[in-house]
């Protein structure tokens, strides 16, 4: 964080675009896994609330000239009272439902992107005009590169807080079990309608960051397949913990940018090899390959120094 | 005419109902079993009729013999995603309520494997039909128009759908799942082998896929991302309250109807949110759909 300025300075622009969308990919996996990994709901519509950040943020930008620093955090509250809104009809209902719902979501979301061009852009896609903050216009990966890494921190910190909160500890408890969490006067419905929402407001808030480096936005770049993506990258890592989270975006978010530098051939495997890492992660490595670093550093360093380290393991009460 | 028009949309909307259906039958059996919604459902769906287009059109084998030939292959392919991923996963058992998730990642990293192998064949890489199944006129009742190949689907799925009724009711292993699906554990208590049990299930889904597969393929493009019908099926299946056999069936039809109607009559460009706001209203007005369980219960 306190090197990022240096580093926007010195370090060649094609690594600041890949720091850039690594730094987007962490704000949109440790939202994701405030349901995934921290309540054990599994929800698809995160990739519908990181479209509504973007073309909120653009749009508000673009059409009716409202600053970044305003309508990145209006969208991003947009998409939270839906993420609200969606969560209070499903939650009461099983697993299956919320993720359906949130499946029929997500979808009916990058059709109505796709539909409503005048709006949108449609089908063309959406070139975003590139943000000012406080007078200087971003637009350049090397300018984004600090407000990212701000974004992220100030994102970082909050969730820290959140692990160690009522909140945080709730949901842990209701992960292992919701019955016991319930017996123990954990509001079990009132804390997932939370996670939902926040959620769903980091989604918004990830989008809201890409317009300060991105320039294009199309429907086809908001479907499942991109979730699966933000998907793997927690589950490789190791759900649950922001490490873990951490650790999956830095592996699996330079895939792509490793499969550039391969043979053009290959590219057409990526889907097959998202596939299989995924599986072969939940077969191997259910904990991800966090629990591996962990097993060895249990080894290494004796138990007091690893009370640090907040996970949700030992937070949960 | 708009009696006509009507007519013709529902006659239409029950062929692609029935196929429907397969793909709903085939998610809730899994869910019924193990209570995972099977994200790879259309991705089955799409290896069955690639390989169906495979066996026909480039192997030239008779159609016969394809249509018990992928219902084959896809018993075998999704008995062993269950035995080698899904039965190690939950052997091993992180903790219950992350296993549950694993379990659901793990289909999801299966729809993405067989897309991209699938993609990856250059065979896959001009857009392909498959020759009809059945050749010859339509046929006319009154002013409708039926291809004779929509009747060959129904007819197939008419007994398919049977012979997977009389298979859950008459039957001994049809039975054994029944049991395992009411209680696992009961199950194995009266000497029901679950594992076996778990792994037919997901066979005998995917293979229902897989005719569902062969039976799409005449009537669309066949792509790698075909699997997409997948979201038809849930549809279909939520209508009919997601734990109900007969309720898929009930669901695919309505939902193939009110398709037609909404191209028909509303936008074409429609047709492709309405299983997305069915699903949703439907959860919304009344989650238990047609006839399904009680839902908001949770087991302990």
């Amino acid at each position: 964080m306190l090197l990022s300025p240096l580093l926007a300075w010195v370090v060649p622009e094609y690594l600041l675009y890949i720091g850039n969308v690594l730094m987007m990919d962490a704000m949109l996996a440790l939202g994701l896994d405030v349901l995934l990994g921290w309540s054990g709901q599994f929800a698809f519509a995160h990739i519908a609330f990181f479209g509504i950040g973007i073309y909120g943020t653009a749009l508000l930008d673009m059409r009716a000239g409202v600053p970044f620093l305003l309508g990145m955090p209006l969208s991003a509250l947009l998409a939270a009272a839906i993420g609200f809104v969606i969560a209070l009809a499903a939650i009461r209902l099983r697993d299956v439902y919320l993720a359906l719902a949130t499946f029929a979501f997500a979808l009916s979301m990058q059709w109505l992107i796709r539909t409503w061009d005048s709006l949108t852009g449609g089908p063309d896609g959406l070139r975003i005009a590139a943000p000012a903050l406080f007078g200087i216009v971003v637009g350049t990966d090397r300018r984004a590169f600090v407000p990212m890494a701000m974004l992220l921190a100030s994102m970082l910190a909050a969730m820290l807080h959140l692990t160690r909160s009522v909140l945080g500890r709730s949901l842990a408890a209701i992960r292992d079990s919701e019955h016991a969490a319930a017996a123990s006067g954990i509001d079990v419905r009132r804390s997932k309608i939370a996670a939902f929402t926040i959620s769903a407001f980091c989604a918004g808030v990830a989008g809201g960051s890409y317009t300060l480096f991105g320039s294009f936005i199309h429907p086809d770049d908001l479907g499942i397949w991109q979730l699966v993506q933000v998907l793997t990258m927690i589950v490789v890592g190791g759900s649950g913990s922001i490490g873990g989270v951490l650790l999956g975006v830095g592996l699996i978010g330079v895939l792509p940018e490793l499969l550039r530098l391969a043979p053009a051939q290959w590219l057409v495997w990526q889907e097959l090899a998202y596939g299989l890492i995924l599986m072969l992660t939940v077969m191997f490595l259910p904990l991800g390959l966090r629990s591996v670093l962990r097993r060895n550093l249990r080894t290494t360093v004796p138990p007091r120094t690893r009370r640090g380290t907040p996970t949700m393991e030992h937070t949960a009460p | 005419m708009l009696m006509l028009k009507l007519l013709q949309a529902a006659a239409s909307g029950v062929v692609t109902g029935c196929i429907y259906a397969m793909i709903a039958l085939s998610v809730v059996i899994i869910y019924k079993a193990t209570e995972i919604v099977n994200f790879a459902g259309g991705e089955l769906v799409m290896v069955g009729a690639w390989l169906g287009l495979l066996l026909v059109g480039y192997f030239g084998l008779p159609r016969p013999v394809m249509l018990l030939a992928v219902p084959v292959v896809l018993f075998v392919l999704g008995a062993a995603f269950d035995r080698l991923a899904l039965g190690r996963i939950a052997r091993r058992r992180p903790s219950r309520r992350l296993e549950h998730a694993t379990l659901v990642v793990a289909t999801i990293g299966l729809s993405n494997l067989l897309k991209g192998a699938v993609r990856g064949i250059p065979y896959t890489q001009e857009v392909r039909r498959l020759p009809p199944l059945i050749g010859g006129a339509p046929i006319f009742v009154g002013d409708v128009v039926l291809e004779r190949q929509d009747l060959a689907i129904v007819a197939l799925a008419a007994v398919v759908m049977l012979a997977l009724w009389a298979f859950f009711r008459y039957t001994l292993p049809g039975k054994a799942l029944r049991a395992t699906s009411q209680n696992a554990r009961a199950a194995a208590l009266v000497g029901i082998p679950v594992a076996g049990m778990r792994m037919s299930v997901w066979g005998l889904a995917a293979s229902l896929s897989g005719l569902a597969g062969v039976m799409l393929a005449p009537k669309l493009l066949l792509t790698p991302d075909m699997g997409d019908v997948v979201t038809l099926a849930f549809a279909a299946a939520i209508i009919g309250g997601f734990t109900s056999l007969p309720g898929c069936v009930v669901g695919g039809a309505i939902l193939g109807i009110m398709q037609n109607l909404v191209g028909t009559f509303i936008a074409p460009q429609a047709i492709a949110v309405t299983p997305f706001f069915v699903i949703m209203l439907v959860l919304l007005l009344r989650p238990q759909g047609l006839f399904g369980d009680t839902v908001g219960v949770r087991r302990v």
